[in-house]
């Protein structure tokens, strides 16, 4: 009797063991069935409804460090995902809230912005993330640096890579290359004046040889660019009055055009194509 | 007639405490009480006795041994169909009110509306808590929830009654009270285990006993069996004497003005006790001959082991 | 019957805890405090009172079926009330039965007030009673099913601080697997792919229950899945009520 009972109890544990394997198997089963099922994703809305920074800074109990690096871990992942076609809608608004979590995070900054150029194609974004790095990394120099060198390489906006080399160069640490990136966005800029002023500066104050030599190389290019300049004003009035261009430089001295016949920083003449009434330099002001 | 509980070899250990110390509380416990009897499980506290309820419960799981409640092995839920449990201290849903109390255990019972509704009043009135059906159980007395746990134990109208110290945390006048519900149940023909480490109460209505020590039993059997009719001594109560009359016949214990209270040991003695008082004209108050009691074999077995 | 009457015991007394009112009252808070979210914003406000409210209805329900739950069985063992309760002709498995229904019961009771003042608020901005929230709190529900069955098999060996954890790590882990399903596609095939596919499949996936976006955004649910994640969640509360029972049958009750 009572073995037959305690024989009874163990086939209720076994009864229970295979209850137990048999909901197991049937849940992983359908955790895979569910999978297939392809459910409707509103695009990106997975992320439409992260609050902002500030609302988190609160929500994450002061571990906000970490959950600046749990975002940022996220959105690598996120942003290196091609399926989601739509992933760079709110690039600005995630990396703003990594940097308002962890706004001494340096990464981000740059990653994000790296993101937004390289990626996205959306120079307006990269800034929005570097201007947030350089508001809250005033002593870090990179930041507009990295900014400046978007305007002027990507956007070619080079009032703006100026503003942003300018920025740059008052930070401490800044390398002295910034100052000649700023003067060639002056001189791309198209104010010569500013740029001979501000080459012949990094001239004078040219630590070495090497910087000396640059600096001299690009006094050349602006002042030939001056003449030039010069030149094709002067071949444009003279063709208004004469109905043709000027046959050489004296021509036009003579006719009172040009004050003299301007020389190259060397002294050397420049050459004049009377076909197109423009000059150039003999050797190009790189190869000095 | 069939046993009620037969208990073979019982063993039980336990793990206790952080880095687990195993003692072994029960050591091979072998008992069986007989169907209508009162049964009375005896042991100092700390020796057993409601580790062994626990495992004829299943509220425990013994290591070893095998139990079995009217031919039916413990484990089965339905050995505990026709028996009745009182907790040592009961402890109940203290929100509950006496009758929404005993309702539910009718319904664990599965007992229809009608027959649960009579049987809750009947034993409402029985425990003496007609009064207090109302009140929610956390506003009872310590006596009051012993009565409610005796009636929700009962409202199965069970064949065997399991009590757990039922007589602790008692005033005197309720422990009669129980006493007599005790008797009354061998009346009803319902079989009672109950535990205990007070004697008084139990020697006159155990029909057995066993007593319990450090995990085994030392002795069972009726109290006949065990407490001998052989006496131990004579109590003599006399007056006008003095107490140096006696003293080569027993030992004076006291005397009060002109009463004396003499020990008697040797049965032969007691009538020259006697002799003495007739022929000094002093007056017998009292003689009382005092035979073997299950204390003295419980302390005697108790420091013994 | 006797689970029914094991239910309905738990009913009444999880009716009594107070835990559960400061719950309630912080959902309804929660429900409420959307309109006023809602003025913050710019657009569709009916949107984020429909986010909030399916949000609070979620959080504050699995905070019911956790603090409550997690102490059920305990309080049982340390009030020794158990002892009257098990020397009845009773299965181990009906107790832990009995207090699983009586609990879903309360939180059924819950979620449906929870989900009128939420339809109400709904009600008062859209005028239109919008049956399709109700698949989402449905599943929620589901949910709140499977979190119960997880406090009680915790509650059933462990204290109610180490189970409330033990039971909030297991609603954390159910909302985060899905994340390893990016890990899995990035992984190179091998012992360690096949022990993250392991942990994947096995591990609790509670974003099977979350229609909340869907139906905020009247977008169509394929109509396989309601059946997939509904046999899902049954299957995997069964598991976890098998395992419950299991662990209980082991028990002493000193």
């Amino acid at each position: 009797m009572t073995k037959t009972s305690s024989a009874k109890k163990g086939a209720t544990t076994l009864l229970l063991i295979a209850f137990l394997m048999g909901t197991a198997a049937a849940f992983m089963a359908l955790k895979g069935a569910t999978d297939r099922v392809a459910r409707e994703k509103l695009p990106g809305s997975s992320i439409i409804y992260i609050p902002s920074g500030k609302f988190l800074k609160y929500a994450t109990f002061g571990y906000r460090a970490v959950a600046a690096d749990a975002i940022y871990l996220w959105a690598i992942q996120y942003y290196s995902t091609p399926t989601i076609d739509d992933r760079f809608d709110h690039l600005d608004h995630i990396f703003a809230i990594i940097n308002e979590l962890d706004p001494r995070y340096q990464d981000p900054y740059e990653v994000g912005a790296l993101i937004a150029v390289e990626e996205a194609r959306n120079p307006a974004a990269a800034f929005s993330i570097l201007d947030r790095g350089a508001t809250n990394n005033p002593d870090q120099w990179v930041y507009p640096f990295n900014a400046g060198h978007v305007a002027l390489m990507t956007l070619k906006d080079y009032p703006l890579a100026e503003k942003y080399f300018d920025q740059c160069m008052k930070i401490p640490g800044a390398p002295e290359f910034v100052e000649r990136l700023r003067a060639n966005a002056i001189f791309k800029k198209g104010d010569l004046q500013t740029s001979w002023e501000t080459w012949l500066d990094i001239y004078k104050k040219a630590p070495d040889e090497r910087t000396k030599k640059i600096a001299s190389n690009h006094l050349y290019n602006v002042k030939a660019t001056i003449d030039a300049a010069a030149v094709e004003d002067a071949a444009a009035k003279y063709r208004e009055r004469f109905g043709r261009l000027p046959a050489d430089l004296e021509t036009l001295r003579r006719t009172g055009f040009l004050r003299e016949v301007p020389k190259d920083m060397d002294g050397e003449d420049y050459l004049y194509d009377p076909a197109t009434g423009t000059v150039k330099t003999v050797t190009s002001p790189w190869r000095r | 007639m069939a046993d009620a509980i037969r208990i073979d070899n019982l063993q039980k250990k336990f793990r206790l405490g952080f880095i687990p110390k195993t003692r072994q509380i029960l050591k091979g416990i072998t008992f069986s009480v007989r169907e209508g009897e009162i049964f009375g499980y005896l042991g100092p506290n700390g020796a057993g006795k409601t580790t062994t309820i626990k495992c004829l419960l299943d509220l425990v799981r013994p290591d070893a041994g095998t139990i079995e409640i009217f031919g039916r092995s413990h484990f089965s839920p339905r050995s505990r169909q026709t028996l009745g449990f009182l907790p040592e201290n009961p402890y109940f849903y203290d929100y509950l009110t006496a009758t929404e109390f005993l309702a539910f255990t009718a319904d664990l019972f599965g007992l229809d509306r009608v027959e649960k509704e009579e049987r809750i009043a009947r034993l409402l009135k029985l425990v003496g808590l007609e009064r207090a059906a109302g009140l929610p159980l956390r506003k009872f007395s310590r006596g009051m929830l012993q009565r409610a746990g005796l009636a929700q134990a009962l409202i199965n109208e069970p064949k065997l009654v399991i009590l757990d110290e039922p007589l602790g945390g008692m005033d005197p006048l309720g422990r009669k009270e129980i006493r007599d519900i005790i008797v009354r149940f061998k009346d009803e023909g319902k079989t009672v285990f109950f535990t205990s480490h007070i004697l008084q109460d139990i020697e006159m209505i155990c029909d057995r006993v066993a007593i319990i020590v450090g995990g085994r039993i030392v002795k069972e059997g009726t109290l006949r069996d065990l407490v001998s009719e052989r006496v131990l001594f004579t109590e003599v109560t006399v007056s006008g004497l003095s107490p140096d009359a006696f003293r080569d016949l027993g030992e004076s214990i006291s005397a009060q003005g002109d009463r004396v209270l003499l020990k008697v040991y040797d049965e032969s003695k007691v009538d020259e006790v006697l002799e003495l008082v007739h022929s000094h004209k002093g007056r017998l108050v009292s003689l009382s001959p005092r035979t073997e009691t299950l204390e003295d074999i419980f302390v005697e077995t108790v420091t013994r082991t | 019957m006797k689970i029914g009457a094991i239910a309905g015991i738990t009913f009444k007394e999880a009716k009594r805890d107070r835990v559960l009112y400061l719950l309630f009252f912080f959902a309804a808070l929660g429900i409420g405090g959307a309109r006023a979210l809602a003025i913050l914003t710019v657009g569709d406000r009916v949107k984020i009172i429909k986010d909030v409210g399916l949000a609070s209805i979620s959080l504050f329900g699995v905070l019911m079926a956790i603090l409550i739950g997690t102490g059920l069985v305990y309080k049982e063992i340390d009030k020794k009330t158990i002892f009257t309760l098990l020397s009845k002709p009773l299965h181990r498995a009906e107790f832990i039965l009995g207090k699983f229904l009586g609990l879903v019961l309360t939180l059924f009771v819950m979620t449906l007030f929870m989900s009128l003042i939420f339809l109400a608020i709904v009600y008062a901005h859209t005028l239109k009673v919008e049956g399709a929230l109700l698949v989402a709190v449905g599943y929620i529900f589901l949910e709140l099913v499977l979190v119960t069955a997880v406090a009680i098999l915790f509650s059933s060996f462990s204290t109610p601080i180490l189970s409330s954890l033990f039971a909030l790590a297991f609603y954390l882990i159910g909302h985060l697997s899905w994340g390893l399903e990016l890990i899995l596609k990035k992984m190179a095939p091998g012992t360690g792919k096949s022990l993250v596919r392991f942990l994947y499949t096995v591990l609790p996936d509670l974003e099977n229950f979350n229609f909340r976006t869907e139906v905020v955004h009247g977008l169509p649910i394929p109509p396989g899945i309601y059946l997939s994640s509904f046999l899902y969640g049954v299957c995997y509360t069964a598991f976890i009520l098998g395992l419950a029972v299991l662990v209980f049958r082991r028990r002493d009750f000193i």
